[in-house]
This record gives structure tokens, C-alpha cells and sequence, in this order.
């Protein structure tokens, strides 16, 4: 059994008839195909929400190293595994009231609020620091940010009209014309090692070249 | 040349300009701290002009006919919540004010509480609409975890999704009528750059209509899709939000918050001249003073 | 009359947000240290409730409806499982190689429209349709996409006219970096705002941020004074 479930061949063969089976049906239309794909689709999504797991249980071992290390801090740890563990009794006594809502809106609310606007911070800060003229990219880099920073505070338009269209363009040329670019090239770079995956030459991908 | 640049900085006393150059970023923090507190206090109400994005997007939004089921999906955790709240509850009063029929669905677990807060700021509309939980409008929890759940949603609803948020079973609702993609008249997400992308390549490429709500950081991403015509209208960020208040004429959390929003990007705008100044008086002036220039 | 549960709600709420912005202080120090390990704690145990209701919903109820092939994502989950096990790590490998299979036949088959086909036919088609504002705004961008496609080429060497073309292009890309910044920064700007905004409308919440704001401020400088911010802030 362990050299069924060793063989890289095999590994293989599933990863390329699980692609043909979603691939296929996309542009030929066969409803016994259809009905196979769409199964092989659900399971698919079922099996990837298992794989939170294994967040989970290293998240309980790191945890779990400072604590029997008797790490500085470990409290901390302690307290958050508790905390994992509080949380799903919680969620035991309802999902739309009681103690799993005020855990919600009065600890996972406010975090993860700050966990992203502390950002506009560290940009202020960078900016100010970091946007100099240095020499005309940075120059040019400079001008138009600068002139989309004016464009996007709403009172420049409503005091300076004219600033308005040269903001609008600048959005809507070079910003789509990067955001184009850089999804052309990801999506050649996707292409490419899907490809590469499908012929076998990515065998980190199926975790191989481990321990076994 | 560089080190006795640096040293001979070091040394020197430059004055203003040296301070320009080189303040502790603390006191950006404060400022900024500052400039969003007051305005939020002491509001001052600053007008807002409406940008062919929004004016776009709201245009798009107003072709949703009565009966028209609508994917409402909240593609964002609770901070982008707070950039995207004025877009998600104008558009939300714009579709029940025509009648649709929406269900929420969430793609990330931070925003499965959402649904409950955007739902009771427009409760009133809801009422006086006569909209009914299941005839009218169905939550659904978090049913959007990765990309196959999206794909398998638009081959076969009823196979990925069985319950509502509250583990009661769908059938009896509106959903009855939602198979496929082909089922859906309409899809308006609001995402941080989450399962939108899944949204758009298993639903609107094969031809629902869709629009977006994002935040600032995924507004590059997202306009090559508007270019492209994948999506048909894109609302960016807060102050998207708050011209589509504007535009709708029902003010909210985004127009109460332009003053704070504009004082953001001023202090922005000042302290990137500070250090210019100070880089241009002082660091290249040692720097050319260093090598004997 | 403000209820008790809203006000601990908001008391709590604001204390741990500010507890989180101590970082800014520019040291570390023990409330940044519990606001990061609750924010990580609360969080994770959401996420296996939601997993699990998911796996419950979508697996276990249409198997109980009839759907017994549904059993093998179960037994697919489970096996996929073993992928931390020192000993028996493969067990992992073809539920992997199945999912990484599926996921890459979903994402092939519409990235090829939608991040390939749709892109450049966008770029390349409409230059000779439209008005004078389109075509200028259809003409810079396609201009930008091709001169800033020349810069990211690292197979061919970049002299002549592919150089001159290499180098507008990373003109253009310094320029459309300015302007992504811009939208950037709008983003976190609003993030910002708009948490401070859920913290100050309606008014009988602002005393419980300033309130925090100051207490937090007036613990970190306190601590660090007194050497108690070294001893109690856990090692990274």
C-alpha cells in the first residue's frame, strides 16, 4: 500500500486525468463528463477546506514550543491557544448572538481593522521619507503621484476643476496599462508552469523531494 | 565619499533644513493621527465630484430590473469592511429599491457578520419594499472558501451550497429557481481582491454581469478587467463610496468621511514637500559640498 | 440609553485597537504582544468553525441527501492530512496531486481568456474607433503596455531599438508606479478613516477611543520608563 501511495508515476497519472476531467468538459459539451467534473469539482473544494488544518496544528506547535520552553513571553501563547480553543466552544452556543458575536465585534472586528490600516502609517511615513527627486524617475514617479494624491482628495476637484481630467487619465491609461501588463506576464508565467506541472518537471508541487 | 558625506551630516548642524531631512517618523504618525480625528469630530462637510468610474458603475447598477436575482458577495475582511461600507450600503439601497432579489454570500470568515450589520442600516428601505427573508432575500454564510467552491457553484449550486449562515435549508427560498451561472441576472461584489477573481472567471466570463466594489490596493488589478469589459463597472474604494451616496442622494458613513479622507492626502502631499525640501536644501547640498562641487 | 454589552463591546474594542497601533511607538512591548496573539487566537478558532461548517454543509448534508461519492472528499481530507506526519507524509501525496490537478484545470481553462486573450484584444482593437478622448486614452495605453512589456524581456539582450524601447518603458512604469501609490495609499487611508469613523459615530462612543488612545500612550511610556516593557514583552 505504501509504494502504491509512494509512486510518483501514479501521483502523475491522477494530476493529469483530475485536469482533463475539469479542463475537458469546459469546451466539449458531454453530460456524462459534465456531471463527473462538477463531483470531481465539489469534492475538490471539501478536500482543500481540510487543509486549514494543518495551519492549525502548526500554529499549536509553535505555540506549544514556547510554552514547554518556558520561552520569555509564553503566557502570550498560551493565552492564544485558550483563545482558539474559547472560540469554538463559543461557537457552540450560537453564531448570531451571545459570546461568539461579542468576541467578533469587540476583538476580531477591531483587529483585523488595525492589522491593515497601520499601513497607512508606515506608507506616510515611507513617503515622506523615500519620495525625493533624486533623479527624473524619481522625479516623474513624484509628479504623477503627486498630481493623483491632489486628484483624489475630493475638495482639489470641487476648488480646482482642471485637475480632474488629468487624474482621470492617469488612472485610466497608466495604471490599467501596468495592471495589464503585469496580468499578461503572470498569466503567460501561469500557463508556463502549469504545463510544466502537468509534464511531470515541478516535483516540488506534489511535495515530493521530502523526508520519504 | 558617501561616508564623509555622511559624517560630515552627522557633524553639522543644519538647522531647519537637516530637520526637514531627517524627523523622526513618529511625528508623521501624530499628524496623521490628527488630521482623520478632527474632521470625524468636528466635521466640516467638503463637496465631492463624481468620477466617470462611479457614474459608470452606478449606471450599471440601475439596469438591475424587479425580480432580478442578484449575487451579493463580500469578498473582504472586516478592515476592508470599513473602506468598502458607504460602496456596499448605497449599492445594497440602490437594488432594493428596485426590487431585486439578493443573496449574500461571503468569501472570507471575518465577513460572515457583515450581512447582519449592512442588513439593519437599510432596514427601513427592506420594509417598505415588503422584502421577506427567503421570497426576497437569502444569507448565506461563508460558502466561498477557495476557487473550486466558485466553480462548482457556477456548474451546480445546489451541490456546493445546502444551508443559510444559520444552518437552515435553502429550499423553499428563491434559490430554488438558481442551477447555474445562467440563473443569476446579476453580481455585485465587494472585495479586497479575495474570490473576485474566481467570480469573474467562472461567472463573467460566460456572461453575468458583474461589477465591483474595491479597495484602493486592488484598483490596479482590477482595471484591466474594466477595460476589458469583464466587468462593467467599478467602484473604487471609499471614495467611490461616497460619490455613489452623492449620486443615490442618501449621505453616509463615505461623504461624512471625505473631510478626514481629503486632510489625509493634504498631510500626504505636505510631508513629501518637507522632505524634498530638506533632501534638495540639506542631503544634496553636503553631498556636492563632500565632493567638492 | 447605551446598553451594557454595546459599551463593553466598544470598550474592549477600542482598548485592543490601540494596544495594536502601540506598535508605532517604534519599540515592542507586551500590549502590542496581546493584541497580536488575541487578533491570532480569535481568529484561528474562526476559521476552523467556519471550515468545519462548511465541510458539514457541503460534504456530510448532500452525502445524508444521497450524494454518497461524496465520501471520498472526506476520506481525500483526511488522508491529505498526513502531510505534517514525520513518518507517514505521503499518505498526503495523491490527494494533493488530485486537488493540484482540479485547481489547475479551473484556473487554465478562464485565465487564458480573461488574463490573455481579453487583455490583448483590449489593448490592440479599439485604436481606430471612438472619440478624441478615447482614442488618446486607448492610444497611451497601449503604448504603455507594449514599451513596458520590452522592459521585463531578460532572454534577448537589450540594445538598439528593443534598448531605447526597454528604457521608455521603465519611464512609463515609474510613472504608473506613481500613480498605483497614489491609489494605494487611498486604500489604507480609507481603512483608517473608516475605522476611526466606526469609533466615533455615533458620539457616545469617542471618550472610549480617547480615552484608550490615552491610556494605552500612558502605559507604553510608563513601562518603558520603569524597565517593566523589556521584561514583559515576549521574544520574537
Amino acid at each position: 500500500m505504501a509504494d502504491i501511495l509512494k509512486n510518483r508515476q501514479l501521483q502523475l497519472v491522477v494530476l493529469v486525468l483530475s485536469f482533463l476531467l475539469v479542463f475537458v468538459p469546459y469546451f466539449i459539451d458531454i453530460p456524462q463528463l459534465d456531471a463527473a467534473s462538477s463531483e470531481l469539482v465539489v469534492i475538490t473544494s471539501i478536500v482543500t477546506a481540510f487543509t486549514v488544518a494543518l495551519a492549525v496544528v502548526s500554529q499549536y506547535q509553535r505555540g506549544m514550543h514556547y510554552i514547554v520552553k518556558r520561552s520569555k513571553g509564553w503566557p502570550f501563547k498560551a493565552y492564544m491557544l485558550i483563545s482558539i480553543a474559547l472560540m469554538l466552544v463559543f461557537a457552540l452556543f450560537g453564531r448570531d448572538s451571545g459570546p461568539y458575536e461579542w468576541v467578533m465585534l469587540s476583538i476580531i472586528n477591531p483587529l483585523s481593522s488595525v492589522n491593515y490600516s497601520i499601513l497607512a502609517f508606515y506608507m506616510s511615513s515611507t513617503a515622506a521619507r523615500a519620495f525625493r527627486a533624486r533623479n527624473t524617475k524619481a522625479l516623474l514617479l513624484l509628479l504623477v503621484g503627486f498630481i493623483v494624491i491632489l486628484y483624489q482628495a475630493p475638495l482639489t476637484g470641487a476648488m480646482f476643476p482642471g485637475i480632474n481630467p488629468i487624474g482621470v487619465y492617469f488612472g485610466a491609461t497608466f495604471v490599467t496599462a501596468v495592471g495589464s501588463m503585469f496580468l499578461i506576464s503572470v498569466t503567460v508565467g501561469a500557463i508556463v508552469f502549469g504545463v510544466r506541472v502537468l509534464l511531470g518537471k515541478e516535483p516540488s508541487v506534489l511535495g515530493s523531494g521530502g523526508r520519504e | 565619499m558617501v561616508q564623509e558625506a555622511e559624517s560630515k551630516m552627522a557633524k553639522s548642524n543644519g538647522g531647519i533644513l537637516k530637520w526637514m531631512a531627517e524627523y523622526d517618523r513618529r511625528y508623521v504618525y501624530l499628524v496623521l493621527f490628527l488630521v482623520v480625528i478632527i474632521p470625524l469630530l468636528r466635521p466640516i462637510g467638503m463637496a465631492v465630484s463624481v468620477s466617470p468610474d462611479t457614474q459608470q458603475y452606478y449606471n450599471v447598477l440601475n439596469t438591475v430590473k424587479p425580480g432580478d436575482k442578484v449575487f451579493f458577495t463580500l469578498n473582504t475582511e472586516y478592515s476592508g469592511f470599513n473602506e468598502l461600507h458607504s460602496g456596499i450600503v448605497a449599492s445594497l439601497r440602490v437594488l432594493v429599491e428596485h426590487q431585486a432579489k439578493i443573496c449574500f454570500a461571503v468569501g472570507h470568515v471575518e465577513a460572515t457578520i457583515i450581512p447582519d450589520l449592512i442588513i439593519k442600516e437599510v432596514k427601513s428601505e427592506m420594509d417598505a419594499n415588503g422584502y421577506q427573508y427567503g421570497r426576497d432575500y437569502v444569507i448565506l454564510g461563508y460558502v466561498m472558501p477557495n476557487e473550486p467552491a466558485v466553480a462548482g457553484m457556477a456548474m451546480d449550486f445546489h451541490a456546493i451550497v445546502t444551508q443559510d449562515s444559520l444552518g437552515r435549508s435553502i429550499q423553499g427560498t428563491f434559490l430554488d429557481d438558481v442551477h447555474t451561472w445562467q440563473d443569476w441576472d446579476f453580481i455585485s461584489d465587494f472585495s479586497t481582491g479575495l474570490s473576485t477573481t474566481y467570480l469573474q472567471n467562472h461567472f463573467a466570463l460566460r456572461g453575468t454581469t458583474m461589477i465591483v466594489n474595491c479597495i484602493g490596493v486592488s484598483v490596479p488589478s482590477e482595471k484591466p478587467y474594466l477595460n476589458s469589459g469583464l466587468i462593467k463597472g467599478l467602484l473604487q474604494s471609499m471614495k467611490g463610496g461616497a460619490e455613489l451616496e452623492y449620486l443615490i442622494g442618501h449621505p453616509g458613513v463615505g461623504l461624512t468621511s471625505m473631510d478626514a479622507f481629503t486632510f489625509g492626502h493634504y498631510m500626504l502631499i505636505v510631508f513629501i514637500i518637507i522632505g524634498n525640501i530638506g533632501y534638495l536644501g540639506y542631503v544634496r547640498k553636503t553631498q556636492t559640498e563632500a565632493r567638492g562641487g | 440609553m447605551v446598553a451594557f454589552l454595546d459599551i463593553s463591546v466598544v470598550a474592549v474594542g477600542a482598548f485592543l485597537a490601540m494596544c495594536m497601533f502601540s506598535t508605532l511607538y517604534g519599540k515592542s512591548n507586551p500590549l502590542y504582544a496581546l493584541a497580536e496573539e488575541s487578533y491570532i487566537g480569535f481568529a484561528t478558532g474562526l476559521t476552523i468553525v467556519w471550515n468545519v461548517l462548511y465541510i458539514w454543509q457541503t460534504g456530510i448534508v448532500n452525502m445524508m441527501n444521497g450524494d454518497w461519492v461524496l465520501i471520498l472528499s472526506v476520506i481525500l481530507g483526511i488522508m491529505i492530512l498526513f502531510r505534517i506526519h514525520p513518518k507517514y507524509g505521503y499518505v498526503a501525496r495523491l490527494p494533493i496531486a488530485l486537488v493540484v490537478g482540479a485547481q489547475l484545470g479551473l484556473s487554465l481553462r478562464t485565465i487564458i481568456f480573461t488574463g490573455f486573450i481579453q487583455q490583448i484584444s483590449s489593448v490592440i482593437a479599439p485604436l481606430f474607433t471612438g472619440s478624441a478622448q478615447t482614442l488618446l486614452y486607448n492610444w497611451t495605453i497601449a503604448i504603455c503596455v507594449i514599451f513596458m512589456l520590452t522592459f521585463f524581456f531578460y532572454t534577448v539582450e537589450m540594445e538598439g531599438a528593443l534598448g531605447m524601447s526597454a528604457r521608455f518603458g521603465e519611464y512609463l512604469l515609474y510613472m504608473a508606479f506613481g500613480a498605483s501609490f497614489a491609489m494605494t495609499f487611498m486604500g489604507r487611508l480609507s481603512m483608517f478613516v473608516g475605522f476611526m469613523q466606526s469609533y466615533t459615530i455615533p458620539d457616545w462612543k469617542t471618550p472610549y477611543l480617547l480615552g484608550s488612545m490615552i491610556l494605552v500612550l500612558a502605559l507604553i511610556v510608563w513601562m518603558d520608563k520603569t524597565g517593566l516593557r523589556e521584561k514583559l514583552t515576549p521574544e520574537e
